[in-house]
């Protein structure tokens, strides 16, 4: 066994997904912790030209497990050939559907311990030892593999967990994945595709997140929260009601099915707080609250909690945030 | 065609749950529930059964003997029998053992598709159905918002980034779903009545041709400690102010946060 860190370095369209980033950036740090390399399994539309690129970011060497548009579940076997060539002391996996489904088939097939999704982690005698907050945040626990559990650890990782190095010059080495075993796990294929009648952006990327709730009253009324999040240089985001509604697509649902979301500053407008919704946010840094109803229940976890009108405070605010930008 | 759709006993939402001395989730006096995400499950089940894609539903739980209440409102809301997985020895299983179970356990039954709840209330790696899915090697079908079962191939609505896909996959699968498949219905009184009357069994390890030892310690992982969040700073509010004041204010505080 090595001291590697292992990370899940998804492409989209040619491109690193923020998630490929961040966890090169976590998986360097922990790797640096247990003296160590962190090395990337890469996948998805792009991976092949872009692995080394993961290197300005703390890689030292990449696999490429496939370059091309497949359900990400079906790179799993490739995964697993790699995982276990490489014995890692952990592999950092993304908390989004596909680093789940790719995590649930390492953990699957490799009988190793699996934690998160997790909040910090760390090398602690020579382990990985995790945080994450559960019990719907009442409960933060500390978790480390139980004596002599095999390797590697399974971290599921959440977006903002860990911040991007940026500037690095390095190139990963760049190597082709082992040849993997043929299996009926990785045989779904993408029937048919269909995209938004509108862009969406990937909330798991924003750091400021201005979100509506049912409050928002309908989908004209996202435009005053659009214009807030233009603003500030964030995206607009919803709680289930407000997407259960059509106000809004499901892709920009925050909470326990939607997005889990770790912004630095979270603007929740005409949103109550309900505990699904509360699961999806509360690691926000800064978390603001604008509600008609004085005892919503997001008052009891905002750090700002505005009582009043949002359709007349949200432009105020917009107003008075271009003033002082100068813009 | 069958279904067995997977389903956890779950302490109630918002109930008041703690840790014990020896950091495991207290149980005990907390009112449990069918896991709410296992619900829609059932109801993509029933969905099935009721357009006639499917010919039966069968209900799957691994826990201690009281989670056979939860099978017993599961086979209320519809559906054929069901079977519970209960042994000392699975005390304490993390993702892995209970996905192991529920392994053997499916590998017995054989069904067609066999369907989960996208996460669970009080645990929330969402990683049992994948495992399942490579321990039996059958294609994995997740997140869905919809489930579709016709001519030898099962196809889940999925969100892309950009929009959905349908992801199709030859039959046998194993196939999870989200909360939009729809709302779950209500066991009615007559179901309650038809679910006491149906086939109700309960396996041991034994029965799955598994050993406690192969569990046991049925955890990889440890807690090593258990603790209240960092106190926050108590709310601050703005109140009763016209929405320009109140701006200023808001403007104010993230300034002094360099939030802008």
């Amino acid at each position: 066994m090595s001291n590697d860190i292992l990370f899940l370095a998804e492409f989209n369209g040619g491109a690193p997904a923020r998630s490929a980033i961040e966890l090169a950036t976590g998986a360097a740090e922990l790797a640096k912790q247990a003296g160590g390399s962190a090395v990337g399994l890469a996948y998805g539309r792009g991976a092949a030209d872009g692995a080394a690129s993961l290197g300005a970011h703390g890689a030292t060497r990449v696999v490429v497990l496939g370059d091309d548009d497949r359900p990400a579940i079906t790179y799993a076997a490739a995964a697993v050939a790699a995982t276990r060539e490489a014995g890692a002391l952990a592999l950092l996996a993304a908390a989004t559907p596909n680093g789940r489904d790719l995590a649930a088939a390492l953990v699957g097939s490799l009988h190793v311990p699996a934690f998160g999704p997790v909040r910090s982690a760390r090398i602690a005698d020579g382990v990985i030892e995790t945080e994450q907050a559960t019990l719907q945040g009442r409960v933060i626990t500390t978790s480390r593999p139980a004596e002599g559990a095999p390797t590697p650890s399974i971290v599921l990782v959440l977006a903002n967990t860990f911040t991007p190095s940026e500037g690095g010059q390095g190139s990963a080495g760049v190597t082709q994945a082992p040849a993997a075993e043929e299996s009926a796990f990785g045989a779904a294929t993408v029937a048919e595709s269909h995209e938004a009648d509108a862009k969406v952006v990937n909330l798991e990327e924003a750091t400021v997140i201005v979100a509506g709730g049912r409050g928002v009253g309908g989908e004209d009324g996202f435009g005053p929260l659009r214009e807030l999040a233009d603003a500030l240089g964030g995206a607009v985001g919803a709680s289930r009601a407000a997407a259960d509604a059509g106000w809004i697509p499901y892709q920009l649902q925050i909470g326990q099915t939607g997005k889990v979301v770790k912004p630095s500053l979270y603007i929740g407008a005409g949103i109550s707080g309900a505990i699904q919704h509360r699961v999806g946010m509360q690691t926000a840094e800064h978390v603001i609250a604008i509600n008609r109803d004085p005892d919503a229940p997001i008052g009891e976890f905002a750090d700002l909690f505005v009582v009043g009108d949002l359709f007349q405070i949200i432009p105020a605010l917009t107003d008075e945030i271009r003033r002082r930008k100068g813009s | 065609m069958k279904i067995v759709v997977c389903i956890k006993q779950v302490p109630a939402t918002g109930a008041d749950k703690r840790y014990t001395d020896d950091l495991r989730l207290d149980r005990n006096g907390v009112e449990a529930i069918i896991n709410p995400l296992d619900e829609y499950a059932i109801e993509q089940a029933l969905r099935l059964l009721d357009d006639g894609s499917v010919e039966s539903v069968t209900y799957l739980s691994m826990g201690p003997e009281q989670a056979a209440e939860a099978l017993r409102r599961a086979l209320a809301m519809g559906g054929d029998e069901a079977v519970l997985i209960t042994d000392p020895a699975l005390a304490g299983a993390d993702e892995w053992a209970t996905a192991r179970v529920l392994a053997a356990a499916l590998d017995k039954l054989a069904p067609d598709v066999a369907l989960m709840g996208m996460a669970s209330d009080d645990a929330r790696g969402s990683l049992v159905p994948g495992a399942v899915a490579a321990m039996r090697s059958l294609p994995l079908l997740s997140y869905g918002s919809e489930l579709k079962v016709a001519g030898g191939e099962a196809r889940a609505r999925r969100l892309s980034a950009t929009g959905f896909d349908w992801i199709a996959a030859p039959l046998p699968v194993v196939a999870s779903v989200t909360d939009q498949v729809g709302e779950p219905r209500y066991a009615s009184l007559k179901g309650i009545m038809a679910a006491k009357r149906k086939p109700l069994e309960t396996w041991s390890l034994a029965d799955l041709g598994l050993t406690a030892d192969e569990l046991s310690g049925a955890a990889l992982t440890q807690v090593t400690d258990a603790r209240a969040p960092e106190a926050k700073p108590p709310t601050e509010r703005i109140e009763n102010l016209p929405a320009a004041e109140a701006a200023v204010k808001i403007a104010d505080w993230l300034a002094a946060r360099k939030l802008i």
